[in-house]
């Protein structure tokens, strides 16, 4: 099999089936088998009790993680998916006889239009307030379930009709809820892995780093946030209409449980965050624990599980706030890495550049008398600026003149209090859009940020390839064409690099290069050689010529003189948010008015201009 | 038109209870920007202390107080320097875990030891209704209200007068300009914490006579001082203040007009519209987004 064919079958969707062969692949399998295999063996209720106990809550956590974790939206209601998974397919089976098996997808629906409808309006609150309003939101749901007693039974609960048998199920055979259980854990595991290495998990990733910068790339962060909780609330309720078909007996307060959600929650954070495997392990090392404790016990030991989860949490925070993946992950892979079979696959070639059409010298972005009021200050006043095709722009003027200001209503990240920003589309019409991340889409805006926006959990390239991801959805493509522009900024050799710890002239470029990355027509950069040695504004002069050789129009803010001088076709200086100038260079910097901006009338006074 | 009145009243005296819990949340949040999830938990431990206090030494729950709001200053300054500080610089979800951690321990701790039997102090006196016109209030209602007034008026005088209390506001407002001026931003970390929890210390000798306790006490109070917190916004003691106000009128009124099991349901829903549409809170004082 030569390397493209090869490459071609592992990209399908049963390309696992030809990795078998590399350690990592047969090794994970193995482990997972053994959930299956020790009860098995063992064949003791108590056990079999322990295994299905931990792929329930492992599936739990790891349908939890992907937008606890990969989202980072701290969810500490995601029982109210379990119990309304649980509840309507325990009433379809009670009301209309309708088969579990179909019931829980039913469930799954429900869930679903219950997290949308949570997750819009409370996605845009950040932290400790968000983990609030989803507990506020388990609380309504459960005491609503216990108000509407005749519908779900209330605080007495519901008990599952027992008919037994696979259509049901419900078994006498104690195993059969364990195949059911590991299977669901398994869907849960292959959803989980297949988010993290798709696009969408990159891009939750980045928008859990840093918002603004996401959506500079593209991405709407709305809506990557809601198609995580849409797949992790499906799960979840799929996962608890299982289980309570296993319990037999549901009722409000262990349904909606708040100590629930944490359980779940906090498996995730013990096994480490963001990781496919971290939940699934934190589940495996406490939940056996605390169910032997409980064996063992008794009454008598009432409160201790939870005290134990309570503490170990508090230690995990202190200790190893990335959990066991996070910490030990990197020595077992490498561990794993060295074992027989096929190595890891080589790097794909780079998909075509996206080529840019249109006549040079047309204009590509047209801001018309842009008014940008904060409060009583007015930051631009009438500020019209026509961007051709394929020049290059300098924007200069003093600190606070509103320079970033015009910036971000050219990019869409701040909405004019007056006047209209058009640019032309990928067919040549003129448009206006709303918002940054359909300005960096439709518009093929790509703008950095003054103050470096990287997101510092990210490698170099995977932060490169959260642009690369506009134009090319597959990660391996997105990867080759990351790799291409690590190449032109001259990256390529920090590519595995975490980007926080980058110095700030990398950093610079680091930003050009994800912005580059969106392949766009229209490049606005924001002090990119601010604080940057001579070497690097150099290399960044030779960046920027070599970019707008590809046909890309360039706008760029800048306090560097000399560079941006000898770098811009056309100049354009702003003052007290008016533009006071704009033409040639040479005709700018000899411009009264300008050297007054910059010098005072004084000093030009003196010049005896 | 009694009717109306007597729930009103009610729902203020409700609320003076929820506003000493959740001016205590405030402060820690105002100050040490962190959410304390285990709040509630220290509003156990507190009642539990006034329980132990009263069986076994034979106090008054209001003489308990004293001892009972030093001992949660203690948990709260501890909590602060060995928990919370260590996990500042850290990613806001730990400090989330860590918090929650704490309370999940804590509710656990109180079932091993004390079982889930109701708890509760003997004071007739403090359950003696009085008559105000035609309407009637507990005693001891009548005394959280004028405690919830004398606190939020003490700490005024306290942060506004003394050095100690504009220390604490400048760490507030600007961390690490506080810093740059030589105030000591960990050790006002550890006392705003600390006085945070005193808050409750004196919630729980107050409540005490009013309500058994049980392990899980803390979280019935503490998702409504949440409610409170969030719709007085967030930072400041007085929006926290008339906050409990607004809520316990809430809750005594829905109790009444719509059903005894929904008014929680109609305050939850009054702070997900508050969190989402207005997170600055009623009274513009602060903001919940940032």
């Amino acid at each position: 099999m030569t390397d493209t064919t090869r490459a071609a079958l592992v990209a399908s969707p049963i390309g696992f089936l030809f990795r078998l062969s590399e350690p990592r692949v047969y090794m994970t399998l193995a482990a997972l088998s053994l959930l299956l295999i020790v009860p098995g063996v063992i064949d003791s209720p108590f056990i079999i009790h322990i295994f299905v106990t931990i792929c329930v809550f492992g599936a739990l956590s790891t349908a939890w993680n992907i937008v606890g974790g990969y989202a980072g939206q701290l969810s500490l209601g995601h029982t109210m998916f379990y119990g309304l998974g649980g509840y309507t397919t325990a009433l379809l089976i009670q009301h209309y006889g309708l088969t579990p098996w179909l019931g829980m997808w039913v469930g799954a629906a429900v869930s679903v239009v219950v997290a949308v409808g949570i997750g819009y309006p409370c996605f845009r609150l950040r932290g400790p307030f968000f983990s609030l309003a989803t507990i506020a939101f388990l609380e309504v749901i459960r005491l609503l379930a216990i108000h509407f007693h005749g519908f779900t039974g209330g605080s007495a609960g519901l008990i599952v009709p027992l008919k037994i048998g696979w259509p049901w199920m419900i078994f006498q055979e104690k195993f059969n809820y364990l195949i059911i259980a590991f299977g669901l854990l398994v869907l849960a595991l292959a959803v989980a892995y297949g988010i993290r290495h798709s696009r969408l998990g990159y891009y939750l990733t980045a928008v859990r780093e840093r918002e603004d910068a996401a959506s500079a790339a593209g991405v709407s962060n709305s809506r990557v946030k809601l198609q995580a909780v849409m797949i992790s609330a499906a799960l979840t309720s799929l996962v608890g209409s299982f289980h309570a078909m296993y319990l037999t007996f549901l009722e409000p307060a262990s349904m909606f449980s708040l100590s629930t959600a944490i359980e779940v929650a906090m498996f995730a954070l013990i096994g480490g965050l963001g990781t496919v495997a971290g939940p699934l392990l934190g589940t495996i090392l406490v939940v056996p624990l605390a169910e032997l404790a409980r064996g063992w016990l008794g009454a008598s030991a009432n409160g201790l599980h939870g005290f134990v989860y309570g503490s170990v949490l508090i230690l995990i925070t202190l200790t190893l706030p990335g959990g066991l993946v996070g910490t030990f992950g990197p020595w077992i892979a490498r561990l794993v890495d060295r074992l027989p079979g096929t190595p890891k696959r080589a790097e794909r070639e780079a998909p075509a550049l996206r080529r840019i059409s249109g006549t040079p010298g047309e204009p590509v972005l047209e801001a018309r008398d842009l008014v940008m009021r904060f409060g009583g200050l007015v930051a631009t006043d009438n500020v019209s600026i026509t961007l051709k095709r394929g020049e290059i722009l300098g924007i200069i003027g003093p600190n606070g003149a509103g320079k970033t200001t015009v910036f971000n209503q050219i990019s869409g990240f701040l909405k004019p209090t007056s006047g209209r920003v058009s640019l032309r589309d990928r067919s040549g019409a003129m448009v206006e859009l709303s918002g940054p991340d359909a300005f960096a889409r439709i518009g093929g805006v790509g703008r950095t940020f003054q103050i470096v926006q990287p997101f510092g959990k990210l490698s170099v390239i995977e932060n490169i390839m959260i642009g690369a991801f506009m134009h090319h959805h597959g990660v391996e493509d997105a990867r080759a064409s990351a790799l291409r522009v690590a190449d032109v900024v001259g990256l390529l050799p920090l590519k595995d690099v975490e980007a926080r710890n980058l110095p700030i002239g990398d950093l610079k470029r680091l930003e050009v290069a994800r912005t580059l990355a969106t392949e766009p027509d229209i490049l606005l950069l924001d002090e990119v050689m601010a604080g940057q040695s001579q070497a690097d504004t150099r290399k960044m002069v030779e960046i920027i010529r070599a970019i707008r050789d590809t046909g890309v129009t360039v706008v760029a803010i800048e306090h560097n003189m000399q560079a941006i001088m000898s770098l811009s076709d056309r100049i354009v200086v702003i003052d007290s948010g008016k533009v006071i100038a704009e033409g040639d260079p040479k005709a700018v910097v000899a411009d009264r008015k300008v050297i007054e901006a910059y010098l005072g009338e004084d000093f030009v006074d003196a010049q005896g201009h | 038109m009694d009717v109306p009145v007597q729930l009103i009243l009610n729902g203020i005296m409700l609320g003076s209870m929820y506003a000493i819990i959740a001016v205590g949340l405030t402060l820690i949040f105002g100050i040490v920007r962190v959410v304390n999830f285990a709040h509630g938990e220290f509003l156990m431990l507190g009642m539990y202390a006034v329980y132990l206090l009263s069986r076994y030494a034979g106090l008054h729950p209001y003489v308990s107080a004293v001892p009972v709001v030093i001992l949660l200053f203690c948990v709260g300054a501890l909590v602060q320097r060995f928990i919370i500080q260590k996990l500042l610089g850290a990613d806001e979800h730990i400090q989330i875990f860590a918090t929650v951690g704490l309370s999940t321990a804590l509710v656990n701790l109180a079932l091993l030891v004390f079982g889930a039997d109701l708890y509760s102090v003997q004071a007739p006196a403090v359950r003696q209704s009085l008559p105000i016109g035609s309407f009637t209030v507990l005693v001891g209602h009548l005394v959280i209200l004028g405690a919830a007034i004398a606190l939020v008026a003490g700490l005024h005088v306290f942060m506004h007068t003394t050095p100690l209390g504009r220390a604490i506001r400048a760490t507030a407002q600007n961390r690490t300009a506080a810093l740059l001026m030589g105030v000591p931003v960990e050790r006002i970390y550890v006392i705003s914490f600390g006085l945070g929890a005193a808050c409750v210390g004196l919630a729980s000798a107050l409540i005490m006579p009013l309500y058994p306790v049980t392990p899980t006490i803390g979280s019935y109070f503490v998702l409504t001082a949440f409610v409170v917190v969030v719709l007085g916004g967030m930072r400041s003691m007085y929006g926290a203040f008339f906050g409990a106000m607004i809520i316990g009128i809430v809750d005594s009124l829905s109790g009444y007009y719509i059903a005894p099991d929904l008014k929680e349901v109609v305050y939850f829903a009054i702070f997900i519209l508050i969190l989402i549409f207005k997170p600055t809170g009623l009274f513009g004082f602060g903001r919940g987004t940032e």
